[in-house]
């Protein structure tokens, strides 16, 4: 495995894509490794960026002296999306089942709602005070 | 019937009332390990000694002891079962075991379908999937290694250290294979309606499990529930201005705010004392099942006996 800095090879393939993903436009290895910042070096970056591109996970186009990077194209994406739809209504909306997904988040109420709202503000510490 | 036979049932009790607070109280990985265990032991032992119950009742009918070479007399001896509580014991197992049949076949069907879309999906990178979305949404699924789906929009509501956090967590899912024990913790429940609590345990630990998980990855706890925070307010919104049935609603035990509010907190402890208790209730038990295996065997083998004597 080539992975440096911590992170296992499909961990950063993964946050590289996602960096894509969020961006919604091409960006170049300079682009995705100011995103994902910390301690990743250019040329790991643009190793990922290759490899994902041989798998045909990316497509690229030239954007000056460097490619720029994006999703493969949305045609090329629509069975996954049609088929990961089909899965979400077919596992998800079960009734006392344990769901075979495992959703990041779900069901939130409205004091839940206050309370995460306030986190992201920063408003919420730590109950035994993280002013330091 | 005997002291040994009723501990299942009684331990079934204790937990249905305990099931919640144990899940609270003791460290998210040590949960759900030994609550999907202590499940699954307790759903079989009740099953069994209910079963017993049952066959040592119709056994002890002089009918049916002629058919079976045995003194009815000699069968009651050690503690007979009334025919009415074998009748309701007869009942139980025959609807528990149907209905775990039942759980059993449909999560085998689920994880069959979830195994298939997996390969539909094709590997993605490192297993991630994306979407083309606009409801934020991102889940593990099960199968051929598994894969993290995420919707475009879930990734452009994150930051990309919380980006981290979320694919740390749903990896934490595949990797510690959670979807086994919310599937056996599922079944015990199936098989035994007071273990609910239990699996309801299990279902928040896991999420709890996977939090932590991607808290040692990332190096940050707040981070972590800063991203809970963001994506559980981001689906919330998409959810109320969307038309779409709320099919993501699913159970409260998720507890999203729970869930941010114990990464504020200080990191879970291991709890000696409460796991040693558990893994003691395990082993009663358990130990309770073998013992009433053994007595009604040695039982029928005295009644055997004595019908052989009586019949010459």
């Amino acid at each position: 495995m080539s992975g440096t800095s911590g992170r296992a090879a499909g961990a950063l393939e993964r946050e590289v894509l996602a960096s894509l993903a969020a961006a919604g436009r091409p960006l170049t290895a300079g682009e995705v490794l100011a995103d994902l910042g910390g301690a990743l070096a250019y040329t790991t970056v643009m190793t990922t960026l290759s490899r994902l591109h041989a798998k045909g996970v990316l497509g690229r186009q030239t954007a000056g002296r460097a490619y720029a990077y994006a999703l493969a194209t949305p045609l090329d994406a629509l069975p996954a999306s049609l088929t990961a739809n089909r899965m979400r209504r077919l596992l998800d909306a079960q009734d006392d089942r344990a769901s075979v997904l495992a959703s990041f988040v779900a069901h939130l109420d409205e004091d839940d709602e206050r309370l995460l709202a306030d986190l992201i503000d920063g408003r919420t510490r730590p109950a035994d005070g993280e002013r330091r | 019937m005997s002291l040994a036979m009723g501990l299942p049932l009684a331990a079934s009790a204790v937990l249905w009332l305990a099931g919640a607070p144990l899940g609270r109280r003791l460290p998210p990985e040590t949960a759900v390990r030994l609550l999907t265990i202590v499940a699954l032991v307790t759903a079989l032992a009740t099953g069994f000694v209910l079963a017993v119950a049952a066959f040592l009742a119709v056994a002890a009918l002089p009918p049916v002891a002629a058919l079976g070479h045995w003194s009815a007399a000699a069968l009651r001896a050690g503690g007979a079962v009334p025919i009415t509580v074998g009748v309701v014991a007869g009942l139980a197992v025959a609807v528990l075991l149907a209905a775990a049949l039942w759980r059993a076949t449909r999560s085998a069907l689920d994880l069959a379908s979830a195994a298939w879309t997996c390969r539909r999906l094709g590997p993605g990178a490192g297993g991630l999937v994306v979407v083309e979305d606009d409801h934020p949404d991102a889940y593990a699924l099960p199968g051929l290694g598994g894969r993290v789906v995420v919707s475009t929009a879930m990734m452009r509501v994150l930051p990309a250290d919380e980006r981290r956090v979320l694919l740390a967590h749903e990896q934490a899912h595949l990797a510690h294979r959670h979807y086994l024990y919310l599937q056996l913790a599922g079944l015990a429940a199936a098989a035994n309606p007071l273990l609910r609590p239990l699996s309801a345990a299990v279902q928040a630990g896991v999420e709890r499990w996977a939090d932590e998980a991607a808290a040692t990855e990332v190096g940050d706890r707040h981070l972590v529930a800063r991203a809970l925070a963001r994506a559980g307010l981001a689906q919330a919104t998409a959810l109320r201005t969307s038309s779409s049935p709320a099919s993501a609603l699913r159970g409260a035990h998720d507890g999203v705010a729970a869930r941010a509010r114990a990464l504020l907190t200080d990191p879970p402890r291991p709890r000696r004392a409460l796991s040693g208790a558990l893994l003691l209730l395990i082993v009663a038990t358990a130990g309770a099942a073998a013992l009433t295996a053994h007595d009604t065997e040695h039982r029928f083998e005295r009644a055997q006996a004595v019908y052989a004597i009586t019949a010459n």
